[in-house]
């Protein structure tokens, strides 16, 4: 790509689901539409894409519903518009998007925006976690079926909510043993989501299938369990599992430990909000949607007007959710630029998913007892080498605001800008696992890159 | 203890080294997982205690796998290998 400018009608940022819908219905209505995405191919997170060239009969072991993301993700690769892969998007404006690709800093310049980052691993800390080998659940998909690696050859599946069930099958159908699969809720805890899923088609087929999958390969989810500590050298090589009560406390006296040489790791999913704070879109904290979610209108509007938002971002609801809510954004885009109307069955689906996915997520939401895992000299601020005392400390003397726990101790002031520590820090640095977490202070960049990329932007920021 | 999925290995080879030992991988590869499937899976070292860390996100997020290629510090997860690439473990500032 040699410009360093680029225009278009609209920007969207992110390949996946929801950004593939908004793009791909908005370019086939024939706007100029660029989609910048930090991937190097289409389909996000969940629809991963083995590396071009890599025959697709290599035995990745997905559930059904993935076959209809990967249709939508030939649709969006087929489709007139302009999709810039490996672009890490470091600061916006309405109607600017800069972002840094192939090593050079570049612009995107539009008349409106569509924001579907998606989310990431909610990350709970415990000891031994900073371990190699210990990674999140979603980082296992993205090895087996984003690049065909083996992850090891023992595994614990750790964690809580449905992303847990697509890494546990990833990991068969790679031939990695499981030899754990624990999910942190209870099983009554878990019946709360059993309506959101005998009352959707698709849903209860998926959730038969991941049944079929764990029965054949004799792998039992454990209620109520999860990881205390691991323990290894230069990569982990035990765990130590044990019980946990209703709300999250575990049982002292029921651990077990044992031998793995891979651990995911996933609490559920954190929304990618910064692009959207940026922005000037509002935010509100709604534990059962992840945390801080930015906040739409019915037609997936943020409150700065040219900016659309669609699937994570607004909390987190899943691909079908993201899918709906993306190809919202476009038929508003449309009425607005176009004045076309839109269509209540496109209304009617996003808010239709979205229901669906609340009243299952409810049963998966975070449990506040999980706080108590990490120990005084358990690591929480894996940026800055930040242990839990030193938060304690930090907040005794700084005060309890996040602000005040950063600025007392560094922590969050690492490259990942507290997106890891995060959405833990307050609960880690007061003990009080059901506090509400401060709106997430965002700066620029809002990605670590390159000052030659901040110095050199095209038009000043 | 990892690998490959069978008929992922039919791609372009290409070598880099890290910490100067050379390392097998294939195009389309990122960093990140070229090392993991070579069994290395601490590319780092923490920043104030040198412990060992690596992946942990796999998208880009974390910042845990972090290493210098030719001079330049990038996070391996997101950087794709290409040929005679130089990479040392990222580090202490």
């Amino acid at each position: 790509m040699s410009e360093l400018v680029i225009d278009a009608d609209v920007g969207v940022v992110g390949a996946g689901p929801g950004g593939m819908a908004a793009a791909t219905r908005l370019a086939e209505a024939g706007l100029r539409v660029t989609v910048l995405d930090e991937g190097a191919r289409a389909g996000g997170q969940i629809y991963r894409q083995l590396p071009d060239g890599v025959a697709a009969s290599v035995g990745i072991l997905e559930p059904p519903s993935h076959d209809h993301g990967h249709l939508m993700t030939r649709g969006f690769e087929g489709a007139e518009l302009r999709r810039v892969h490996g672009a890490t998007v470091w600061d916006a404006k309405p109607g600017r998007l800069w972002f840094e690709h192939e090593g050079r800093s570049r612009l995107l310049r539009c008349q409106r925006i569509v924001l579907a980052p998606g989310a990431y691993d909610r990350c709970i800390p415990f000891p031994g976690w900073t371990l190699p080998g210990v990674v999140t659940a979603g980082a296992l998909q993205v090895m087996v079926r984003g690049f065909g690696v083996v992850p090891g050859k023992r595994a614990l599946v750790v964690g809580s909510g449905p992303l847990l069930l697509p890494t546990v099958t990833a990991l068969l159908g790679a031939g990695v043993e499981v030899v754990a699969a624990l999910e942190a809720s209870s099983r009554w805890r878990a019946l709360r989501a059993a309506p959101g899923v005998i009352g959707n088609a698709a849903r209860r087929r998926e959730a038969v299938w991941y049944m079929k999958q764990l029965w054949r390969h004799g792998v039992k989810l454990q209620w109520g369990w999860t990881v205390f500590a691991c323990e290894g050298g230069d990569r982990v090589q035990r765990a130590v599992i044990g019980r946990i009560d209703g709300q999250g406390r575990p049982k002292r006296g029921t651990e077990r430990t044992i031998e793995v040489d891979v651990v995911g790791a996933g609490f559920g999913l954190v929304p990618s909000t910064e692009l959207g704070l940026r922005l000037g879109a509002e935010a509100r904290y709604l534990p059962e949607r992840g945390g801080h979610c930015v906040i739409v209108d019915d037609e997936q509007r943020t409150a700065e007007p040219s900016v659309y938002a669609a699937g994570e971002i607004c909390g987190i609801g899943g691909a079908e959710v993201a899918a709906a809510e993306g190809a919202l954004c476009a038929a508003a885009i449309l009425r607005e630029l176009r004045g076309d109307a839109v269509a209540p069955a496109v209304l009617r689906a996003a808010r239709a998913e979205r229901r669906a996915a609340d009243a299952m997520l409810r049963a998966f939401s975070p449990l506040p007892g999980l706080s108590e895992l990490a120990r005084p000299d358990t690591i929480v601020c894996r940026c800055e080498d930040v242990t839990r005392l030193g938060a304690q400390q930090a907040a005794e003397v700084h005060g309890e605001s996040m602000r005040a726990i950063k600025l007392g101790c560094r922590a969050g002031m690492g490259p990942c800008q507290a997106r890891i520590c995060g959405p833990s820090l307050q609960a880690m640095a007061t003990g009080d696992g059901a506090c509400v977490m401060d709106r997430p202070v965002v700066q620029v960049p809002l990605k670590a890159v390159r000052a030659a990329t901040i110095q050199n932007a095209p038009e000043a920021c | 203890m990892s690998g490959r999925l069978p008929g992922v290995g039919d791609r372009e080879v290409i070598e880099f080294t890290f910490e100067g030992a050379a390392v097998t991988a294939y195009a389309g590869d990122s960093l990140a997982m070229a090392l993991w499937a070579a069994e290395i899976p601490a590319v780092r070292g923490s920043s104030t205690a040198g412990e060992p860390r690596g992946v942990l996100c796999n998208m880009g997020i974390c910042y845990e796998c972090l290493v210098i290629v030719d001079g330049e510090t990038v996070r391996s997860c997101t950087t794709l290998v290409r040929a005679g690439m130089n990479v040392e473990r990222g580090g202490l500032r």
